[in-house]
């Protein structure tokens, strides 16, 4: 019965339907984008500090002196490669130094690191704009950001000094060749960072066999805290501590937080618009029908009957719409997923004042469908249960008379 | 009376009281020779420098990272008011002929192993120097104490560490405005009949203590009394300690002005 009287009146039940599918897709797709958005910031973030989870001797999160070191070893390595979840993984030797050549030198964060393993965790090798990366033979080469290097007035080919403080507190100094520049959408990383290898930063840093930490990426950052859980185990009696990328980095963290929480914001607004939509149109729907329902009514329908009939076809228009919004919105978010938006201009200025590559990115996860229709369906039964009362509450005779 | 007028009269009581000068603690007492914040400043300060000075001295540092202490040797030149001056290394090998040069307000670095001059930038002054508990601003002493700071008499303490029954000024330093440190203020203890620097603590804007210098070996040279031992000891770093030990002082010393050249620096050894 409710599926014929929706029957019936095509326009209203279309516009109804439309109204449903519409919110659903916008839902739908602002959480893709706002997910895509926010897994580029944290893929980014992490690819270029720790990885989504580091190794560090215990306090060296706190202090990140070379009074902290790691002993690192073949069997971490083979721990490491041998846990499920971890795609990348390198040893890192972080320290300050002077890099110096003429009259320009500038303090930088010195990372010595396997050439071999750093590009399966920062991708650096993509993001080498002149040159090429660190070899895995090669010794005294350094790998510098371009605006690095533009301070220092230095290219490819040229040589700088790196002077420092050795763990032991000798003096350290070595030239090193640039080999690469590097672009990287955080500034201050791209004029403070150079590449070295570790074999090379241990030597100058009189640091045998140490590192400062393992930096570790996984196949998805939804698996932190079962990776994380899974290595604390595997390094169970080793001097060493797993940090989450939320406790390495937690500015990032915190903004990616207070994003979510805007878009949390904006997503309940938005669903209540749409629930007064669906109570506004069902409410018109009932006084247009005021005269239907006092008829039912008087032939002897329980009001508990009308207020079913009444409720089952809201829903059903819910559904419905529901049904359709996720038949478009899917492959909307389907596609932008697969192909990025570029962006130019000032508003590529702007991401990249915000350290993130200028594209767009969506992310669709099936659990945001699931929610989002829950959510709308639930509303839309709660934006019902107004008119469905009302229809059933008319005396037959009063309506059937002033109708 | 209403019970907003009677928060009135607090809050203004509680104004008044802040306002009242604090008459019971020392920072009034007047020294007792009369002698003002600026002048015990001054003079502890010509107490450890002369116009041209050329300083030999041994360093010694001490840290939970290595078993032997570091020990280094170098010489210095200072000439006060040209703001400029020029130290190197004479040991260990593997840092000697190794040279520093200021000519305000630039730091240069000679390394002869590799050949190479480094400007060492004006952010890089509270770097350690040579891995030592100094800094390079210690070493080339871009600020002076006297002319960057206020300085305020806190009173006097007879009880100063390694200077047991000498009574000394307790000085406050606070810097400028617009003054180049990097102390946001200076404790200082100055020996009161000698006019010579006990100890010194130094603490960051925040109020931070951050390290503490103790003066020691306190002998006469050529008038002045010269304190032949510096201890620094570093706050943050624990177990680190570096003392600078005196070897030979020479107070308005002749200097030669190419001495403080680019090219002495790059000469290596003398």
């Amino acid at each position: 019965m409710a599926w014929r009287s929706l029957g019936r009146n095509p326009r209203r039940t279309g516009l109804t339907v439309a109204a449903t599918s519409f919110s659903i897709i916008l839902v739908v797709c602002m959480m893709s984008l706002s997910h895509g958005n926010h897994e580029k910031m944290i893929e980014d973030g992490v690819r270029m500090s720790s990885g989504h989870l580091a190794a560090m001797a215990p306090e060296h999160l706190e202090e990140r002196t070379l009074e902290q070191p790691l002993t690192w070893n073949t069997g971490i390595s083979q721990t490491l490669a041998s846990t499920p979840g971890v795609s990348g993984f390198t040893p890192r030797l972080d320290s300050f130094a002077l890099v110096s050549q003429a009259d320009s030198t500038q303090g930088m964060l010195i990372r010595g690191t396997d050439p071999a393993r750093e590009d399966g965790v920062s991708e650096i090798k993509k993001r080498v704009v002149e040159g090429r990366f660190l070899s895995s033979a090669g010794e005294r080469e350094i790998v510098l950001g371009q605006r690095g290097a533009e301070t220092l007035d230095v290219a490819v080919g040229d040589e700088v000094l790196l002077y420092g403080v050795a763990y032991s507190l000798e003096s350290a100094y070595e030239l090193f060749t640039v080999v690469g520049l590097f672009r990287f959408p955080d500034s201050r990383l791209e004029r403070g960072l150079g590449f070295i290898s570790l074999e090379d930063a241990q030597s100058f840093y009189v640091y045998p066999d140490k590192v400062t930490e393992v930096a570790i990426l996984l196949e998805d950052s939804e698996s932190v805290p079962g990776v994380q859980a899974e290595l604390r185990e595997r390094f169970e009696g080793l001097d060493m501590k797993v940090h989450a990328w939320q406790e390495v980095v937690p500015e990032l963290d915190q903004y990616v937080t207070l994003d979510k929480g805007g878009m949390y914001l904006i997503l309940i607004l938005l669903i209540v618009v749409v629930g007064f939509g669906i109570l506004n149109t069902v409410l018109m729907t009932v006084m247009e029908r005021k005269r239907e329902f006092g008829v039912l009514l008087a032939l002897g329908l329980r009001p508990g009957q009308v207020f079913r009939i009444v409720y089952l076809e809201s829903l059903l228009l819910a559904a419905v719409g529901i049904v359709i919004g996720l038949a478009v919105a899917t492959p909307i978010a389907l596609y932008f997923q697969a192909h990025p938006i570029p962006l130019e201009g000032a508003m590529a200025d702007a991401l990249l004042e915000f350290n993130m590559d200028p594209v767009i990115i969506w992310k669709l996860r099936a659990s945001n469908l699931i929610g989002s229709s829950g959510v709308i369906l639930a509303v839309a039964s709660l934006a019902a249960l107004y008119p469905a009362l009302k229809a059933s509450r008319g005396q037959p005779i009063d309506v059937v008379r002033t109708a | 009376m209403k019970y907003s007028q009677r928060i009135w009269v607090g809050l203004l009581f509680c104004a008044a009281l802040m306002i009242i000068p604090d008459y019971g603690s020392a920072s009034l007492r007047p020294a007792p020779d009369g002698a003002s914040a600026d002048e015990i400043a001054k003079r502890s300060e010509n107490n450890l420098r002369s116009d041209r000075t050329v300083m030999t001295a041994r360093m010694t540092v001490v840290s939970p990272r290595i078993t032997q202490p570091r020990e280094m040797e170098f010489t210095s030149w200072e000439d006060r008011e040209g703001e400029r001056s020029f130290v190197r290394m004479d040991a260990p090998s593997k840092d000697k002929g190794t040279g520093f040069l200021k000519l305000h307000p630039n730091l240069w670095m000679y390394i002869p192993r590799v050949e190479r001059t480094m400007r060492i930038p004006p952010s890089m002054m509270l770097q350690s120097w040579m891995g030592s508990d100094f800094t390079n601003d210690d070493l080339v002493r871009d600020s002076s104490e006297t002319e960057d700071y206020n300085h305020r008499l806190l009173g006097i303490e007879s009880e100063v560490d390694t200077h047991p029954g000498r009574e000394a000024y307790l000085l406050e330093y606070i810097p400028h405005e617009d003054a180049p440190v990097v102390w946001g203020r200076i404790l200082a203890w100055i020996d009161v009949e000698r006019g010579v620097v006990l100890r010194q603590e130094f603490y960051d804007e925040d109020g931070e203590k951050l390290r503490t210098m103790q003066f020691e070996e306190i002998r006469q040279v050529d008038g002045r009394w010269l304190p032949h031992v510096w201890r620094m000891t570093p706050e943050n770093k624990k177990g680190h300690q570096t003392t600078i030990e005196i070897k030979n002082m020479d107070f308005d010393a002749e200097i030669e002005d190419d001495v403080f050249t680019k090219r002495n620096l790059r000469k290596g050894t003398r």
